[in-house]
């Protein structure tokens, strides 16, 4: 039998019960714009806790000596090898090399623990400080012998830009180091975490201070983020004896959430297009036993079961087919709406807990379409399985004897 | 020969001659400075000698409460200091050790001495109002400081001096500023603390000066919080012995456990 009448026979069979039929195009149609929908705020999501991670000043890649993580301090610092930077891959967006040492802040009314952390200004477009907005002075180099620390921060030890405060940690003989620090200016990041987190310094003034010129992290940040593993692999060779690790290690809560959210859209996807084939079965069922004397009378005359089976099979397909296109086409319109990002400030707060920004943008992504799109076909030819059973057992005697 | 010792000698009496008046002018121009600088030292001095033993009790006073230890301090020159707790009997025993920047203190309810990390150095020692900083910053004035002796006055037959003690930009001292009010014989009358917008934060005024163990100082101290006027902290001396001999072995974490 050609393919060319199975489809039209479908097709007509469909437009026999418009009524019926566009009730369940309409409802696989709402229920893609809503997975569609929600897919693209989970991968939104996803994206700004991999950025926040990223920018967390850690970049996709960082450099540390072994044990840092466990033990961070000046004692796990590393001397820079000459011409490491010729070695990078040209995918390399940017990088940086640190000092970040635990440290104590006072002011005259307060003391707080921190990260100290010495930064060449000029190199840190690749992490939040980049783009932060600062309150006073940025610090002008790494020579620069003053502070830059953030808002909350500043708020907590009740001082200001221009100010004075202590800082106190170990130096590189292990004997404490305190001294003065002028405040250059005042940060404020969209996470507000960070800036009770990070004191800067410059570079070259923090390692006089602690009197030693190594640093502790060689931060890399990439173009192309699939070129994670090629660029760790490349580097670990620069870097024979040191560690190099990817975000994914440094930050495991932020890594664990972004996989989390990947399993969480296929089961949200699974459970509501699993409900709707059971609408799609219904619906199927109900045409064959509509037409059980037109199909044994198709029998009769010498249709084979096979063809019977495509039939349904293809009306089927052409229903989830319609929807789904439907579907997608209304979450693109309804996305285009919030494409720039969704206003989040009032609940500030329970976001940066979560390490997330308070502008939420949803990332519409033609991967996610397709897999949509693949995966609903494939249950539509499942939900066939039955009607089409049901179909091809109809005996051609009986059919005709109603 | 002779004329060569006639050269000599005359050179040299030259020499002599503007040896003294450069010394003298030098002496004249740094006397301003070597006071504001000698009255600190002598101030510093004073309670401690090269050596000392002293007993004290210190009272702390909250809105809700107060109430009155009794500890013992032993000091050896400018930087060793071991202080213990001898009453009442929950405090007794616990006793801090200052050697020159490090502190360490002792517990004897969990039997460990505990080095201070510097974090903790600005924190309240023994809930009083003192902080570490302020048992042990003594030798940082004459490190970090600027001084200068902004007003002198009569009072009470004393010569009184009134110091600004400025910290260098890179001090580590949170201060803006401190006050420091002296009387000729280096007896502390006064200590005031200021924020970077040179408003007040606390004050260490003296209640008494008296003498005691052959010396005269202030016998009764009390710190204060300007913003908190219900919650002071005094400390009164009640025995002292100045230049005793002091064993060495006295300030080492051994001895803080005591015996």
């Amino acid at each position: 039998m050609p393919v060319k009448l199975l489809i039209q026979l479908s097709w007509r069979n469909i437009w026999r019960h418009r009524r019926r039929n566009a009730i369940l195009v309409s409802a696989i149609a709402v229920a893609v714009t809503g997975v569609m929908l929600l897919n693209t705020m989970m991968r939104g999501m996803q994206q700004d806790l991999r950025n926040t991670a990223i920018e967390n000043l850690t970049g996709h890649v960082k450099i540390l000596e072994p044990g840092y993580l466990h033990d961070p301090g000046i004692e796990r610092g590393f001397d820079i090898l000459e011409g490491w930077q010729n070695t990078l891959p040209d995918h390399v967006a940017g990088w940086a090399s640190r000092i970040r040492v635990p440290g104590v802040i006072m002011s005259e009314r307060g003391t707080r623990g921190i990260q100290l952390v010495g930064i060449d200004p000029a190199r840190e477009s690749i992490s939040f400080l980049g783009q932060a907005e600062v309150a006073g002075d940025r610090l002008s180099g790494p020579e620069d012998s003053r502070i830059l620390i953030g808002g909350l921060l500043a708020e907590a030890l009740d001082t200001a830009a221009g100010r004075r405060l202590v800082l106190v940690t170990q130096g590189a003989d292990g004997r404490t180091r305190e001294a003065g620090f002028r405040i250059a200016g005042v940060y404020r990041a969209e996470i507000a975490g960070l800036e009770k987190a990070f004191v800067f310094t410059g570079l070259a003034a923090l390692q006089r201070l602690l009197g030693t010129d190594k640093i502790t992290e060689i931060s890399i940040r990439l173009d192309d983020e699939d070129r994670e593993t090629s660029t760790i692999a490349a580097l670990a060779e620069t870097f024979e004896s040191r560690a190099v690790a990817s975000w994914r290690q440094l930050e495991p809560q932020a890594a664990a959430m972004v996989e989390v959210s990947d399993v969480t859209i296929y089961i949200l996807f699974v459970i509501v297009m699993g409900a709707l084939t059971f609408g799609l079965v219904n619906t199927l069922v109900t045409a064959v036993m509509e037409r059980l004397r037109e199909l044994g009378m198709l029998r009769a005359i010498g249709m084979r079961p096979r063809a019977v089976v495509a039939q349904v099979v293809v009306e089927s397909t052409v229903i989830m087919a319609i929807g789904v296109a439907a579907g997608l086409i209304l979450a693109w319109c309804v996305f285009s709406f919030v494409a720039d990002g969704i206003d989040l400030t009032a609940f500030d707060d329970s976001l940066a807990s979560f390490g997330m920004r308070p502008t939420f943008v949803p990332v519409f992504d033609i991967r996610d379409v397709a897999l949509i799109a693949v995966l609903s076909l494939a249950l539509s030819i499942l939900a066939s399985f039955y009607p089409a059973r049901r179909a091809v057992k109809i005996k051609p005697l009986e059919a005709l004897r109603r | 020969m002779r004329q060569y010792g006639t050269v000599t000698g005359r050179s040299q009496r030259v020499v002599r001659h503007v040896l003294a008046v450069v010394g003298l002018a030098y002496a004249w121009a740094a006397s301003a400075e070597v006071t504001a600088r000698g009255l600190i030292e002598g101030a510093l001095d004073l309670t401690r000698g090269t050596s000392s033993y002293t007993e004290l009790t210190m009272t702390i006073h909250r809105p809700a409460w107060e109430r009155t230890l009794s500890l013992t301090a032993w000091t050896r020159g400018r930087e060793d200091a071991l202080i213990r707790f001898t009453a009442p009997p929950k405090d007794a025993g616990t006793a801090t050790l200052k050697k020159g920047d490090q502190m360490w203190t002792y517990s004897p309810k969990i039997r460990r001495e505990v080095r201070l990390p510097s974090s903790m150095m600005s924190q309240q020692w023994a809930g009083s109002d003192f902080s570490y900083n302020d048992l042990s910053r003594s030798d940082k004035y004459l490190r970090y400081y600027d001084f200068e002796i902004i007003q002198t006055e009569e009072r009470d037959g004393h010569t009184v001096y009134t110091m600004d003690m400025i910290p260098r930009d890179d001090a580590p001292v949170v201060w803006g500023k401190e006050t420091l009010v002296l009387r000729d014989d280096y007896v502390t009358l006064s200590q005031t603390f200021y924020d970077q917008e040179l408003e007040p934060v606390k004050r260490m005024e003296t209640l008494a000066v008296g003498t005691l163990g052959g010396r005269t100082f202030a016998l009764a101290m009390r710190m204060q919080s300007v913003d908190k006027p219900d919650s002071w902290t005094e400390i009164r001396y009640v025995a002292a012995d100045f230049d005793a001999t002091v064993e060495d072995s006295l300030f080492t974490t051994f001895s803080l456990r005591g015996r």
